[in-house]
C-alpha cells in the first residue's frame, strides 16, 4: 500500500501541490487526470523523489519516509521500491534495448549477468520486441523505446510503476501499441499510478481514478462514479468534453 | 642561402629523439589535466559547497594567464616553498633534486585542468537531464549514474573538443625549453647550432609536430566513431 499524507511542492513562491493525501492499495491501477498544470506529473515525481516535496510523508507499505528530512538512504530505498515510465521515453542513449532493460538488474539488484539477460529477455517479449534485443534507442520507434522503457520499469519488480504521461510524444498510430502493453500489465495485478490524458483508457484501465486542478485532489473514486456522475462541477466541466465526445459515437 | 634538403633529413632524424619527450609532457598535462577538469566539472555543475567557488576562481585565474607564464611561475616558486618547507621540518630533499621535466608536467596539468574543465562541463551539459533521472528511477545512485549512463554519452559528446585540447597541447608542450627540456623543438635548436640552419632544422620540427597532429586526429575519428555507435538510427 501506498500512502502520500500532505505532499507539498513549491518551486520558489508558485505552491505546485497543496497537501495532496492519496492513498493507493496494493494491485490497484491509478489514473491522475486534470488540467495541465494542475500538478499531476509534480506529484507523481514526488512520488520516487525526482522532485523534492517540501513536506510530506510518502510511505510504501512499512516504509516511510518524512519529506522535511529525508535521509539519502531513504531516498534510494524509496526509489528501488518504485519505477518509472516517462513521457520522453528516457531510455540509455549508448545502451541497447537489451542493455537498457538489464542495467537496473545487474547495477542495483546485482543479479549476475546471465540471470540478468535472461530475464530482460523475457520482458522484452513479453512487450513484443525479441526481434530488437540490440537496437539501440536511436534505430527504434517512438512506441518501441517506451515499450523498452516499460520492460525496463518491469525488470526492476517494484512496488509500483509510475507513468509519466506514457503516450503524450507518440503519434496516434504508435499510442495503441503502448497502451495495450500497460492493459496487459495492469491485468497482471502490479500497482500503477498513471499519468495520462487519455481519458478512455483510464476508464477502462484504472480502477481508482484521481482528479486534480490548481495543485489539490478535486475528487477521487472508482472510474464509474467519476465519468458518470462526478459530484464536483469542475470534474463535470473537465469531462463534459471527452463523456460527450463518447455519447456520440454510440 | 638556399634551403638544404638533406639538413633537413638529418634534423629530422635527430628531432626523433625528443618524441618520447614531447609525448611524455603532453600524455602527463592531458591525463593529470582531464582529472583536474573533470573534477572542476562536477564542482560546478553541482554547486558543491565552497569548492565550487574555488574552482571557479581556478578557471579564470588560468584561462586568464598565459601557460608560459605558469611554467615560469612555478619554476621560481616551487624551490622557494619545497626548500623553505625542507629547511623548517627537516626534510632531506632540495629543489635542485626535482627533474626539470617535472615542473613542465605540473605547470601544464593545471594549465590543461583549467581548459579541461570547461570541455568537460560542455560534454555534461549535452547529455539531457532525462538520462539521469531515469538512472536514478531504476534505482541508481548519482555516482553509479555518472560512470555508467552520464560519462560515457559525455564523452562521446566531448570528443572533438578534447581532440583540440590533446593537440593545442602536444603544440604547447614546446614551451618547456623555457625550463631546459630537451622537447623536439629544444632539439630543433640544438641541432642547428652546429651548423646554422635554424630554418631546415624549424622545418623539420614542424613537419613531424604535423604527423603527429595527423596521427591523433586519424585516432580521434576512430574513437569517435566507436563512441558513437548508438546514435547513428537516424533519430534523435
Amino acid at each position: 500500500m501506498i500512502k502520500l499524507t500532505g505532499i507539498r511542492k513549491a518551486f520558489g513562491k508558485n505552491e505546485v501541490l497543496k497537501g495532496i493525501d492519496l492513498t493507493v492499495d496494493k494491485g490497484e491501477v491509478v489514473a491522475i487526470l486534470g488540467p495541465s498544470g494542475s500538478g499531476k506529473t509534480t506529484l507523481l515525481r514526488c512520488i520516487n523523489y525526482l522532485e523534492r516535496p517540501s513536506d510530506g510523508e510518502i510511505s510504501i507499505d512499512e516504509f516511510a519516509v518524512n519529506c522535511r528530512k529525508p535521509a539519502k538512504k531513504d531516498i534510494h530505498a524509496l526509489r528501488r521500491k518504485t519505477a518509472m515510465v516517462f513521457q520522453q521515453y528516457n531510455l540509455f542513449r549508448h545502451k541497447t534495448a537489451l542493455e537498457n532493460v538489464m542495467e537496473g538488474l545487474v547495477i542495483v539488484k546485482k543479479l549476475v549477468k546471465e540471470e540478468a539477460r535472461r530475464r530482460s529477455v523475457e520482458l522484452l517479449e513479453k512487450v513484443g520486441l525479441s526481434d530488437k534485443l540490440d537496437a539501440y534507442p536511436s534505430q527504434l520507434s517512438g512506441g518501441q523505446q517506451q515499450r523498452v522503457g516499460i520492460a525496463r520499469a518491469l525488470a526492476l519488480n517494484p512496488e509500483v510503476i509510475l507513468f509519466d504521461e506514457p503516450t503524450s510524444a507518440l503519434d496516434p498510430e504508435l499510442v495503441g501499441e503502448v497502451l495495450s502493453v500497460i492493459r496487459k500489465i495492469a491485468k497482471e495485478g502490479i500497482t500503477m499510478i498513471i499519468v495520462t490524458h487519455e481519458m478512455g483508457f483510464a476508464q477502462e484501465v484504472a480502477n481508482h481514478i484521481v482528479f486534480m486542478e490548481g495543485g489539490s485532489i478535486v475528487e477521487e473514486g472508482p472510474p464509474k462514479n467519476i465519468f458518470q456522475s462526478p459530484r464536483e462541477e469542475r470534474t463535470r466541466q473537465f469531462l463534459a468534453r471527452f463523456t460527450s465526445e463518447s455519447s456520440y459515437s454510440i | 642561402m638556399s634551403l638544404d634538403f638533406s639538413f633537413i633529413w638529418t634534423a629530422f632524424v635527430s628531432l626523433l629523439t625528443a618524441v618520447p619527450t614531447t609525448l611524455k609532457i603532453t600524455a602527463v598535462s592531458v591525463l593529470c589535466g582531464f582529472a583536474i577538469g573533470t573534477a572542476i566539472a562536477l564542482c560546478r555543475m553541482y554547486r558543491v559547497p565552497v569548492l565550487h567557488r574555488i574552482a571557479a576562481a581556478y578557471v579564470t585565474v588560468i584561462r586568464g594567464t598565459p601557460m608560459l607564464t605558469h611554467l615560469l611561475i612555478l619554476y621560481f616558486a616551487i624551490p622557494l616553498i619545497v626548500d623553505g618547507l625542507a629547511e623548517r621540518f627537516d626534510w632531506a630533499i632540495r629543489s635542485a633534486q626535482i627533474p626539470m621535466i617535472g615542473f613542465a608536467y605540473l605547470s601544464f596539468s593545471i594549465t590543461a585542468g583549467a581548459y579541461l574543465s570547461e570541455v568537460v562541463r560542455s560534454g555534461l551539459l549535452a547529455v539531457s537531464k532525462g538520462q539521469m533521472e531515469a538512472a536514478h528511477a531504476v534505482g541508481m545512485t548519482t555516482p553509479q549514474a555518472l560512470r555508467r549512463i552520464v560519462f560515457p554519452q559525455a564523452f562521446a559528446a566531448a570528443l572533438p573538443n578534447l581532440t583540440n585540447s590533446v593537440i593545442g597541447m602536444l603544440h604547447g608542450s614546446t614551451l618547456a625549453f623555457t625550463v631546459s627540456v630537451v622537447d623536439i623543438n629544444a632539439q630543433a635548436e640544438i641541432v642547428a647550432t652546429t651548423n646554422w640552419k635554424f630554418f631546415e632544422a624549424y622545418l623539420a620540427a614542424a613537419l613531424l609536430f604535423w604527423g603527429m597532429t595527423v596521427l591523433i586526429e586519424r585516432l580521434s575519428a576512430l574513437l569517435e566513431r566507436r563512441v558513437t555507435r548508438y546514435s547513428r538510427g537516424g533519430v534523435a
